[in-house]
């Protein structure tokens, strides 16, 4: 099991076991997906245009210091316009939150050997950031 | 320069703040030594073995005075009185605490200063050329435009995981002080026919146990597509590179595997997709950072050139001082200084407390308040009228700062080595030091010329040997310390393309090096034409003659 972290109403949130085990997903892989279906891609993928029809996403990284996760994320959304669920797979960790937001990710499953009390204290560590980004994309220069 | 503005401030105290608590959990367990040196790392903590290190990051090398201060503090409240410039125009502290280190963070805060991102596989600290807004040369102030990188890379989202580390540094002079030949990224700035600001972008430089120098990927970038061009590059870089072996994860295996021109192929197609888009730089974003680094005050200098002239004669290390260590300014009745660290008998970088407080005063006397670092661990003091050369001179005397051997044989470049670094092959301070010795005759250096000498412990290269116009390199020969010579290295300091060193024979033991190193300078000596330096006489004559003659038996 995992800890489910999403957004309700504007805000972080801790999914309750229970709420969590009933939303559980068939995720499928890239191969095997069909549009409708949630799908779960390894941090290489390269882009496939049907993607933007997925009913959820999940990227699953390796470890916490793999950042292609994020690219691939940023990509999603800019690039397909992939407007759904995106959420974070595999070694999510409570220090990298704050990045996966700001790449537009909307969900994680958090190992359960994590704190999910902590990693909801670092998910917004700042409260404005130096650059444009996925979830602001206003000109970032609009900040001075 | 550039002013914090309340957002900087609290983003920084944001940080040490999130450093704090990560510490914390770190201490009580909920973060294994694995992510925590993750995390530790992009807030510059080393834990070597033998000696911890805090790497502060100096944004392109300038402090004010207020800030170099705050240092001095550092280095005395929590180093042993002693601070260390690094060849990225860092500054180091050893030993400290790791549990202290938040409270070193806090206190920096409060002087606009911070270790993010100094190190890790991140982009990291952007470097320029120490004599930026000063040098006569310069046809550009390419700080303006570091500061823009500073900001954009500063927490970037997407490239804080990098498959390794990652190096930008701009040049704007005509000389290449900043070595963009051997970055990740090296950006040399200038202004079209038309007073535009444009960059040419070099990517896949580097050195460590790979050398290469950067390839031109785009020319003639305008300075408002400088971030989503960047952005494009870094994709490419955090997607593709190299993650399964971290010997080949930096840009310049990428750029080799996927040749230059794939690669410049690949980030213009990602770069054609965000060209203009949100991350383009409005032209009041690049004025509003450029007013930051408009001139000081200059005012009316008096002629001093008799005055001058006189105290040379009166002292010649006076005269010798102003020969090597004084800079051609642009502003008229103005200098930049060069206080050298490379006093024979110090390890090159290292300065104590009293040392760094006494240029942090000087610099308020003398140069409005700034001062830079250079990459070749120097203190530069940039802008002080020529009037008061003399006194900062007889001032930097008392302090052991007033060595004149900028960019003499003496003025070298030396990592940590094995007294310091258990990576380390061999010890390089000791070998300095005999070199420092042997040739401390100021005639003798002053006749060799501009000469670089570059040590580095193993092929990581931190001491930068690759490009040292004499590169020396500990090896490790069956447990036992030896040094590799190579020669005809520089990193584009003239207007020569940058160049990497070639080995001149056989490594050799410590014992040696003294020696083998006066040979091949008695070889120069030998074959110069006249006033051929060290560089310009390799570049003509090649190896070959050193080759033969350095190993040669002596009669
Ligand atoms: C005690 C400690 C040190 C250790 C263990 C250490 C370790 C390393 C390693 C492993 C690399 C290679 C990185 C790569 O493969 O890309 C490296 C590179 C480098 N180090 Fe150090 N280092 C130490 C101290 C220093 C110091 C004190 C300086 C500055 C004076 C320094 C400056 C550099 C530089 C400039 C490079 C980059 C070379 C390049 O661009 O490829 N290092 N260091
Ligand atoms: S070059 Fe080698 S010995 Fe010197 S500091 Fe770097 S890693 Fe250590």
């Amino acid at each position: 099991m995992h800890h489910l972290i999403n957004k309700q109403n504007d805000e972080w949130q801790l999914v309750s076991q229970e709420d969590s085990e009933q939303q559980k997903i068939e995720w499928q892989d890239a191969e095997s997906w069909q549009p409708g279906q949630a799908l779960r891609l390894p941090v290489d993928a390269e882009l496939d245009p049907q993607w933007g029809q997925a009913s959820v996403i999940g990227i699953d990284f390796p470890a916490l210091t793999d950042g292609r996760g994020l690219s691939l994320a940023v990509l999603l959304r800019t690039r397909l316009n992939y407007s759904g669920d995106l959420r974070g797979l595999g070694a999510v960790h409570e220090d990298i939150l704050h990045f996966m937001v700001r790449c537009g990710f909307s969900s994680f499953e958090l190992p359960e050997s994590r704190d999910p009390n902590v990693a909801l204290n670092c998910i917004a560590p700042h409260k404005q950031y130096y650059q444009s980004s996925v979830v602001d994309p206003l000109n970032h220069f609009d900040r001075v | 320069m550039y002013q914090y503005t309340e957002f900087d401030r609290s983003f920084i105290e944001e940080r040490v703040n999130h450093y704090r608590e990560q510490t914390t959990r770190y201490l009580n367990g909920q973060l294994s030594e694995d992510e925590f040196l993750q995390l530790r790392l992009r807030n510059g903590l080393y834990l070597q073995r033998l000696a911890p290190m805090l790497r502060v990051a100096i944004p392109y090398g300038t402090l004010s005075s207020q800030q170099l201060f705050a240092l001095g503090k550092v280095a005395r409240e929590y180093d042993r009185g002693y601070g260390h410039l690094s060849t990225r125009q860092n500054m180091q502290f050893n030993w400290p605490e790791l549990a202290e280190v938040p409270d070193i963070l806090a206190d920096m805060a409060k002087v606009d200063l911070h270790a993010i991102q100094t190190s890790g596989s991140c982009i990291r600290n952007v470097t320029t050329d120490h004599f930026a807004g000063a040098a006569a040369d310069e046809t550009i102030d390419p700080r303006p435009y570091c500061e823009i990188i500073r900001q954009w890379s500063t927490n970037h989202p997407e490239f804080e995981w990098l498959p390794r580390k990652f190096k930008i540094a701009v040049t704007g002079a005509a000389e290449d002080r900043a070595a963009i030949g051997v970055h990740d990224v090296g950006l040399r700035v200038y202004r079209d026919d038309k007073g535009d600001v444009q960059f040419d972008v070099y990517a896949g430089g580097g050195l460590g146990r790979t050398p290469v120098l950067g390839a031109l990927v785009r020319s003639e970038l305008p300075i408002e597509h400088l971030l989503t061009y960047l952005e494009a590059l870094m994709r490419v870089y955090n997607r593709y590179g190299r993650r399964d072996n971290k010997y080949k994860a930096r840009i310049k295996i990428l750029v080799r595997a996927m040749g230059v021109d794939g690669f410049r192929a690949k980030v213009d197609e990602e770069w054609a997709h965000s060209k203009g888009g949100p991350g383009t730089l409005p032209e009041a974003e690049i004025t509003r950072v450029e007013a930051f680094f408009a001139p000081p005050g200059y005012s009316q200098q008096p002629e001093v050139g008799d005055a001058l002239a006189e105290h040379r004669l009166a002292n010649p290390k006076f005269s010798q001082w102003l020969q090597h260590n004084v800079t051609e300014h642009k502003a008229p009745g103005y200098a930049a200084v060069t206080l050298s660290t490379k006093a024979t008998g110090v390890p090159p970088g290292d300065v104590s407390d009293t040392q760094i407080d006494a240029v942090a005063q000087w610099a308020a006397d003398y140069s409005f308040s700034e001062v830079r670092i250079s990459h070749e661990q120097n203190f530069v003091l940039p802008h002080v009228p020529k009037q008061h050369l003399f006194e900062l001179w007889q001032k930097a005397q008392a302090q052991n700062l007033a060595t004149a051997n900028a960019r003499l044989i003496t003025d070298m470049i030396c990592c940590p080595g094995g007294d310091y670094c258990s990576l380390a092959n061999a010890k390089s301070i000791p070998v300095a030091e005999a070199l420092q010795e042997r040739f401390d005759d100021y005639d003798f250096q002053y006749d060799l010329g501009e000469l670089n000498l570059n040590i580095s412990g193993c092929m990581n290269a931190c001491g930068h040997h690759h490009v040292g116009h004499i590169g020396i390199l500990g090896v490790d020969k069956k447990g036992s310390e030896f040094y590799q010579i190579s020669l005809g290295g520089h990193a584009g300091h003239s207007e020569l393309a940058p160049s990497l060193g070639q080995i001149v024979g056989p490594s050799i033991p410590r014992a040696e090096v003294c020696d083998v190193i006066a040979k091949i300078l008695e070889i120069y000596v030998d074959l110069r034409l006249e006033d051929e330096s060290f560089l310009g006489c390799f570049k003509r004559v090649g190896i070959a003659p050193f080759k033969e003659r350095v190993y040669a038996p002596s009669h």
